[in-house]
């Protein structure tokens, strides 16, 4: 019995250790429909919920969300706009990793955290016509 | 274009401006702490650094990009929302332990119901635990026993009911010192764990 329980404590510690690893960012603050989701499937995101590599948040007319990564990097997005987390990795032990962000539509507001202090040569924001290299800290790209 | 022409005909300059759409458009705002601040836009065949605030960039579709300078107000009347969505600043406490292990000072224990209402009074607030050590034990090792005074931490929240996803242990090792020193050297100030509630 006891066993048991001890098993079954570590498998969840396990799955809890693993989810967390996976997630790279934190929804905070949203309005409106919010949808999050990778290739072409998508769900409504929730306040709290995870953010992890290659997903899409896609925001409604008169939507918005905000969120945060493990650098401390806050992103605001816009209504009727599609953004990618193309690549978000961050190692908090070293503070290395990259980021790269694709903005395919609509408008967001970066203010970027501890990567772009110690890398700022691995942080990018893409859209369709541009990349955006980071040297500083808050910045708005549109994609109109 | 044509009607990009129209539009502008009849508007004034600040109309003007946003009459006749880029492909994308990025705007540095201010920094802060007044620190220099700078973003570079590259295409295909042009780049560009905006290094002032409220300097713009307009990407045209053909990968031309002009610069121009647009103000706080034309900023604030079209990105007003945008910008009000920026949460609160992130919050820092320092907690010491114990010489030795991952017991906590009297001090620093009683700060922890602190923290946990200034995260809970947070939107999806966040706890971000960081261990530090000093630089007695190797690099891994160090690594390995922040970690584990985070951890210890992290489980605390947890028992308090603060939700699991929600707060992170990062081990930062003898990475970032409070006090610098050099290696092999005793600092009970750099045996420490940083908590971020953001």
């Amino acid at each position: 019995m006891d066993s048991k329980i001890l098993w079954l404590s570590a498998l969840l510690l396990a799955t809890t250790a693993s989810a967390q690893d996976q997630r790279t960012g934190t929804l905070k603050a949203m309005t409106g429909d919010v949808r999050l989701g990778q290739g072409d499937s998508r769900h409504v995101a929730q306040e709290g919920g995870g953010l992890q590599q290659t997903d899409r948040i896609v925001t409604g007319p008169d939507a918005s969300v905000t969120f945060t990564l493990k650098d401390g990097t806050i992103i605001s997005v816009g209504p009727n706009s599609t953004l990618e987390l193309t690549k978000v990795k961050f190692d908090t032990t070293t503070q290395e990793g990259n980021l790269m962000l694709s903005l395919l539509q609509g408008t967001i507001r970066v203010v970027t955290g501890w990567l772009s202090k110690l890398h700022p040569e691995q942080v990018k924001v893409i859209t369709p016509t541009s990349v955006v290299g980071v040297r500083g800290t808050d910045f708005i790209v549109e994609v109109p | 274009m044509n009607r990009c022409l129209k539009l502008i005909a009849g508007l004034t300059t600040v109309g003007m401006l946003w009459a006749c759409a880029p492909a994308s458009r990025v705007i540095l705002l201010p920094e802060g702490s007044g620190k220099p601040t700078a973003v570079e836009v590259k295409t295909a065949t042009a780049s560009q650094v905006l290094s002032s605030a409220y300097q713009t960039a307009s990407v045209d579709a053909d990968g031309g990009v002009a610069l121009s300078i647009t103000e706080p107000q034309v900023v604030q009347a079209r990105y007003g929302r945008l910008l009000a969505q920026k949460p609160p600043a992130e919050e820092q406490f320092l907690l010491y332990f114990e010489p030795g292990g991952a017991q906590l000072t009297a001090q620093s224990t009683a700060l922890m119901p602190v923290i946990l209402t200034r995260a809970r009074d947070r939107k999806s607030g966040e706890i971000i635990v960081m261990g530090h050590t000093d630089r007695v034990g190797s690099l891994e090792a160090n690594d390995a026993l922040s970690l584990q005074r985070a951890k210890t931490i992290r489980e605390l929240f947890v028992a308090q009911g603060f939700k699991p996803d929600l707060v992170e242990a990062v081990g930062r090792g003898e990475r970032a010192p409070l006090v610098p020193t050099e290696d092999e050297v005793a600092e009970p100030q750099n045996r420490r764990a940083e908590i971020l509630v953001r």
